[in-house]
């Protein structure tokens, strides 16, 4: 998307993103992409194991979610790091809605992962939430972006709010790692990889992996056409809220 | 329905690790299978999956009803501007 030839001046912002035409490309791509990788998922023919049967096929849904999560949240940290550095404010309105929407996938891994566990692991004992640690982990890293948000509405000067949620965007950024990954793999867990469980890389099947990976590259594909609308609308609301540049 | 029992792996499948319960919750009385959880197994827990595919529409689609709000609240502010334009002029 391209704004007006005056670009960022003064307090305006200006969006140096994609061009509209390469937008619609990878939109109408992903669309098409996401189809294919939908129905593979239902029809492709896969090993029966016992306990998971059929819900082995949530790995093309569930575990894409977190995918895309940490993809969101890096691309939010990359932009409040360059925030920080060029104090441009399309930068935050960028790294804002990186992580809005890298929370919903992160909401929608967490609930369909209790609803997988709850008919696969807990039937007949009725358990919802058992703190699997990884789950654990994964809804305090969502809280941790919760009071991103939150920190960034409790501040009106916007110079400020920019700044100080940049700063608290990277430490977020920077437990990524620690909380899905190095403290899940040290405990007990229904999770690949966790102790004594194999890694995912030694027990998926390759057809597994031939549907696996493009669904991440789907969802993370939906993920950038989502964030790009909502800073294409953020963009515009904030040049409608500045009387010089309507 | 029965559960899977701990012991009795099948050997036709290929078992992992973690294709168990998890032990730290075998004390946990087991009771009898609700009507959800008997939808929610039939076919082999088909259901399971499509319960997981729902959610992620519904909640993807929850996302783009709220980015459409905020496009009609511009498209509301806009108008007003312009209605405003032509009065003063």
């Amino acid at each position: 998307m391209r704004t007006s030839p005056t670009g960022s001046s003064g307090n305006g912002i200006s969006d140096a993103g994609a061009p509209r035409s390469a937008y619609r490309s990878i939109r109408n791509a992903v669309a098409v992409w996401l189809t294919a990788v939908i129905l593979a998922a239902f029809l492709l023919d896969i090993p029966k194991i016992n306990i998971l049967e059929h819900t082995a096929r949530n790995l093309y849904f569930h575990v894409p979610m977190w995918f895309t999560m940490m993809a969101a949240f890096f691309v939010s940290a990359y932009h409040s790091l360059r925030y920080l550095q060029s104090r441009d404010r399309i930068r935050d309105v960028r790294a804002l809605q990186a992580a809005r929407v890298g929370a919903v996938f992160g909401v929608l891994g967490l609930v369909t992962g209790v609803v997988w566990a709850r008919f696969t692991w807990y039937v007949g004992q009725n358990i919802w939430w058992n703190f699997d640690p990884k789950q654990t982990m994964a809804a305090v890293q969502l809280l941790i972006y919760g009071a991103y948000f939150t920190l960034r509405s409790s501040i009106d000067e916007p110079d400020k709010r920019a700044r100080i949620a940049a700063v608290y965007n990277l430490f977020a950024a920077a437990t990524v790692p620690f909380l899905l990954y190095v403290l899940p793999r040290q405990m007990e867990s229904l999770h690949p990889g966790a102790e004594g469980n194999p890694a995912f890389s030694e027990i998926t099947d390759p057809v597994m992996r031939l549907v696996f990976y493009p669904a991440v590259i789907g969802f993370i594909g939906l993920f950038w056409i989502l964030y790009t609308q909502r800073v294409r609308l953020a963009v515009l609301n904030h040049r409608a809220d500045d009387p010089l540049e309507v | 329905m029965t559960i899977h029992p701990l012991q009795e792996a099948d050997s036709t499948a290929q078992s992992t690790a973690y294709d168990t319960l998890w032990t730290g919750q075998e004390e946990v009385p087991v009771q009898e299978s609700t009507g959800l959880e008997r939808v929610m197994l039939a076919e082999d827990k088909l259901y399971v999956v499509l319960a997981v595919v729902l959610i992620i529409w519904i909640g993807l689609a929850l996302l783009v009803f709220r980015t459409d709000r905020r496009l009609d609240r511009l498209e509301r502010t806009m108008d007003e501007r312009i209605a405003e334009k032509d009065t003063g002029a």
